[in-house]
Order: structure tokens, then C-alpha cells, then sequence
């Protein structure tokens, strides 16, 4: 990416940064002056008891006639409940540390994956330019689905404790509406993505071999692979069968008016959660493995072209169809695609003329 | 006192600059029109005008098959902006407050998501497409990266605030169009009101010279 890019993606970061602390500033200032409120015993305990005991007996009616009316106490709901704060919540926090710092070893133990011949200057096509827009506003909207859906889900063991009740409720607010508001955008991505991805996502022979080998991790001899290898078409079907279901389970949860019963709510509720979980966990590996982990793969993604070496040695098989086809673009050719070899004209141009 | 400033001195201010600058572009564009054209006239200028602000919202004909993407993602961007801007509960009463005296019917709850829906994507694709492709980034300067992300900033704080239940992120929301309407005179934003005189202008000088445009 262009450093001019580089120097826009800093001032998004620094711009975010700031709409948060101002946020956080706005938010003091306008909690500062609110009433504390106390607590009182409710008075309507004793009938809620009562409730209860005929809730066994089915003693209670009720007067509306929809889904679960009847239902005026839902126990079902509190296994629910403890489900979400003591396993779901605990278990959820271990999980994306555990695969941060499996990660982070990783990266200490092994290093970048760097090409054994080096890069060799010339280029061959990989994406076009709908499939890396997609790709990237796929990777935006999950990105700030998996932000605001972390914020939700970890607000009560971390952000309150950080932020106090009233500020985090601001970012609670704010979180919910954002999520909901994004949601059906990933979900019209992936749909996008499943259609333009999938005909080079089907798994081939060879990809078993790939997987034995721990994709070149496991031994010293070089893995084959096509266009995608066995870890990337796995990757890509976990982003799509379980982000379809992240996506089922959102729009159940966000619509409840549907004539959906409270558990059928619960249990969305439940799969949204794991399934977003183990999303994140595992879009965590690739993104290390796309940018940090592995020399010259962030390109392909960046510009749509790859170095040849690169192709030779993570996708031997579509490397050879590439010299077959004779789809190799010099160096030269390739800086002039990107617009690299015109921008030092116009500046050659530019400083002869003020000569 | 940050509450104060953003919904008082900020906000004429930003009003103050957003209208002058706006007067001050369109009031240049019309004087600079002034010059009298004494050519024979081969055509209808005022015919040319008119013809050329309608064809152009379809996309040249060699050109449309290259750019697909952008026609569609700016179609929805677009109409997804205007029909928040204009048909939104929260603006709608906002207008007749504090400007108009007078409101109109808003969209329903459902249509102001799907407003919304086109007109994220439709943003983030123009954007990411204007920083993948070598040709548009090329192209492109720090106005319209400035002026992209101003606007998806302010679209996202008020869908952010959309609850209406905090005063922090209702003030974040328009903090954030405070300093839109601050850019907007300055920057490529202006198209907003110069598209159609550019394009009148355009089609009444091919229209007075009789040639198709």
C-alpha cells in the first residue's frame, strides 16, 4: 500500500481515536449532573410468587392470545442467564486470549515467513478489484460487528469495572445500535462473497495432504497447493457457513416481533454468541497469517498481484498454470499498473520544467 | 461547558461558515457566467441545459460496462444519504424546530434501516474502491478521503445515536456535523449544490454549438 494510503489510515486512527475520547469526555459531562437513584424492594413480590407456584399447576392464563403469553414467569430464562454470565462469558474471554497468545508464541518461536528465494520483482494477477473491495468491506463491517459485539458481551467483568455504569451505558447504547445497524451489511457481504469465492473454495485432491503437513509446518518438504490451499478454503467456509448462522441467529434476535418463542430467542441468542466467538478466534489466525506471519501474502489483497515466488511456494499448482498461460508482468509493467512509474514522471516532468 | 459550546457558539459558527461559503461558491459560479457569447447560435441552449442534467445520471455507454461497481455503490450511497437527510424522524423535527416552522411525513422505522444499509455500503465501497484501484487512487486527493470519511463518520454517529436515550452520543453526532458543515464549503463536498449548474452549463454551451452531448 502507497504511504500516501498509509498516512490516510493513520489519520482514520487518530481521528476514531479522538471521536472516542470525546465520547468519553461528552459522556462524564452529561452523566455528571444526573440524580443517583436508590433502590427499593419491589411490591409486587409476594404476587410473583404466587405467579410461580401456579405456573407448575398451569393455573395462569392470560387475557392475550400470542406466543408464550401464557408463559408469565420463564424459567427457562435463568439457565439461560447463568449460562451467559458464568460460562459463556468466562469460557468466551479464555478462548480469544488463549488463541492471542498461542499467536503471539507463534510469532516469537517462528518468525515471518519469509520466501526461501526472496522476491523476484515479477508479478502475476490474483484478485480483481470487486473481489479485494469485498474482501475489505467484509473485514471492516466484522471487525466493527466483532468491537461492539465484545463491548456487549464483556461489558459487565471488564467495561463497567473500567468505566463505571454510566459511561459504559453510553458505549452500550451506542455499541447495540451500530451492531444492529451493520449486521444485515455483513450478512449482503458474505452472500457476495459465498457467490464470487466459492467455485475456487471447493476442496480438490491434494488438500488432504496439505492438512496432514500441517500446511508446511510439519516436516521440510514443500506442500502443494491450487489457487487457494486446504487452510484457506477451510477459512473460507468457516467465515461462510458460520457466519450465515452468526447472521440467522442476529436477525432472529433483532427482529422479536416475528411470532419467535423466548427460547428459540434464547437459543439464538446462545449460537450468536459461540459462533461469533469462534469467528473471531479463528479470523485472528488469519489475519496474522495475511499481513505479520507471512512475507508478500498482504499484497495480493492490497494491489491484486503476487510476487511469482510467492505463488511458487504457498500455490505451486496455480503458479505453474500461471507460466503455462503465460500471465507473468515484468516488474516494470507492474510499477506502471500501479501508477508508481507515472507519479515519478510527473515529478521528473514537474522539476525539469521549474528548471 | 463542552455540552454548551457544541450546541450553541460551535454550531452558529458552523452554520455561519457552512451558508457564507456556500453563497460565496454559487455566487461565483453565477458571475462568472456573465460573459456574453457571440457566436452564431446553432442550437437551443436552454434545450441543451435541461437535456444534459437528466442524461447525465446514466453512466456514458462505454464507460458503464468498466464501472459498474461505482454506479451502483454511488446510486446507493446517494439516494441512501438523501432519504436520511430528508426523511429521517430525528431530522425531519429537527428542520421544522429550529429552521422551517413546518415538517412532512417521515419514513417508517424499517425504511430508515434499509436507507441506512445502502447508504453504509455503498460509502465504504466507493472509498475502499477509490484506495484499491491504481487509476482512482491516482487520482484522488486528501479532500476526498477527507470528505469520505467526514461523512461516514457523521452518518455512523447518528445511527449511533439512534436510541436518543443519551445526550453524549446525540452531541457526538452533532459535534461531528458541525465540522462536516465547516469542510463542506472548502472541498469537493460542494458538488452537493454544483451539480446541476455544471451540468446546465456544459449542455447549453454544446446545445448553442448543436452538438450532442
Amino acid at each position: 500500500m502507497s504511504k500516501c494510503t498509509w498516512i490516510f489510515f493513520r489519520q482514520v486512527y487518530f481521528f476514531i481515536s479522538l471521536l472516542i475520547f470525546l465520547c468519553l469526555l461528552l459522556a462524564v459531562d452529561a452523566t455528571a449532573s444526573e440524580p443517583a437513584t436508590s433502590k427499593v424492594n419491589s411490591p409486587g413480590s409476594e404476587l410473583w410468587m404466587n405467579v410461580r407456584k401456579n405456573m407448575a399447576t398451569g393455573k395462569v392464563t392470560s387475557q392475550v392470545k400470542s406466543v408464550d403469553s401464557n408463559v408469565l414467569i420463564n424459567s427457562y430464562a435463568q439457565r439461560w442467564t447463568q449460562f451467559r454470565m458464568t460460562q459463556l462469558i468466562n469460557y468466551g474471554l479464555i478462548v480469544l486470549l488463549a488463541v492471542f497468545s498461542i499467536i503471539f508464541l507463534f510469532y516469537v518461536i517462528r518468525g515471518r515467513v519469509k520466501l526461501s528465494g526472496g522476491l523476484s520483482g515479477h508479478m502475476v494477477h490474483r484478485f480483481t478489484d470487486y473481489e479485494r473491495v469485498l474482501h475489505w468491506v467484509l473485514a471492516i463491517v466484522f471487525l466493527f460487528l466483532a468491537t461492539t459485539g465484545l463491548i456487549l458481551l464483556f461489558g459487565r467483568p471488564i467495561f463497567i469495572p473500567l468505566l463505571g455504569h454510566e459511561i459504559f451505558s453510553v458505549f452500550a447504547s451506542a455499541s447495540k445500535e451500530g451492531h444492529n445497524l451493520f449486521g444485515p451489511i455483513f450478512l449482503v457481504s458474505l452472500i457476495l462473497m459465498l457467490f464470487s469465492f466459492v467455485r475456487r473454495n471447493i476442496y480438490a485432491r491434494g488438500d488432504l495432504t496439505w492438512l496432514l503437513r500441517g500446511g508446511g509446518i510439519i516436516g521440510k518438504s514443500h506442500v502443494t497447493g491450487g489457487f487457494f490451499n486446504m487452510g484457506e478454503k477451510t477459512w473460507y467456509w468457516i467465515v461462510i457457513l458460520i457466519g450465515l448462522a452468526i447472521s440467522a441467529s442476529g436477525l432472529i434476535l433483532v427482529s422479536p416481533n416475528l411470532g419467535q418463542s423466548r427460547i428459540i430467542m434464547e437459543l439464538s441468542h446462545v449460537i450468536h454468541s459461540i459462533g461469533a466467538i469462534i469467528l473471531i478466534a479463528v479470523s485472528m489466525g488469519h489475519m496474522y497469517l495475511g499481513t505479520k506471519g507471512t512475507e508478500g501474502t498482504l499484497e495480493s489483497m492490497k494491489t491484486g498481484y503476487v510476487d511469482i515466488k510467492w505463488a511458487e511456494e504457498h500455490h505451486d499448482r496455480w503458479a505453474k498454470e500461471c507460466h503455462d498461460n503465460n500471465r507473468l508482468i515484468s516488474a516494470e509493467d507492474y510499477a506502471k499498473l500501479q501508477g508508481k512509474i507515472i507519479q515519478n514522471a510527473k515529478v521528473s516532468n514537474a522539476m525539469e520544467e521549474n528548471k | 461547558m463542552i455540552m454548551d459550546f457544541i450546541d450553541g457558539p460551535f454550531w452558529y459558527f458552523s452554520l455561519i461558515v457552512f451558508f457564507s461559503g456556500i453563497i460565496w461558491n454559487m455566487g461565483s459560479i453565477v458571475f462568472a457566467l456573465s460573459k456574453v457569447d457571440l457566436s452564431v447560435s446553432r442550437g437551443s441552449a436552454v434545450s441543451g441545459a435541461i437535456k444534459t442534467i437528466f442524461t447525465r445520471f446514466a453512466a456514458d455507454k462505454g464507460m458503464a460496462p468498466h464501472i459498474r461497481l461505482q454506479i451502483i455503490a454511488g446510486y446507493m450511497f446517494h439516494l441512501g444519504l438523501f432519504a436520511l437527510l430528508f426523511f429521517a424522524a430525528p431530522h425531519i423535527l429537527f428542520l421544522e424546530e429550529h429552521f422551517l416552522g413546518f415538517g412532512w411525513t417521515p419514513m417508517p422505522h424499517w425504511a430508515f434501516i434499509i436507507a441506512s444499509e445502502f447508504a453504509f455500503l455503498g460509502l465504504l465501497i466507493l472509498w475502499l474502491h477509490r484506495i484499491l484501484n491504481p487509476v482512482s487512487r491516482l487520482i484522488s486527493t486528501a479532500d476526498d478521503h477527507i470528505a469520505s470519511i467526514l461523512t461516514f463518520v457523521v452518518m455512523l454517529t447518528g445511527c449511533l445515536a439512534l436510541l436518543e436515550s443519551f445526550t453524549a452520543l446525540r452531541l457526538l453526532h452533532r459535534f461531528s456535523v458541525e465540522l462536516f458543515l465547516i469542510y463542506f464549503p472548502f472541498s469537493r463536498l460542494m458538488h452537493a449544490f454544483t451539480f446541476i449548474p455544471s451540468r446546465a452549463f456544459t449542455g447549453a454551451w454544446f446545445g448553442r454549438r448543436g452538438i450532442s452531448s
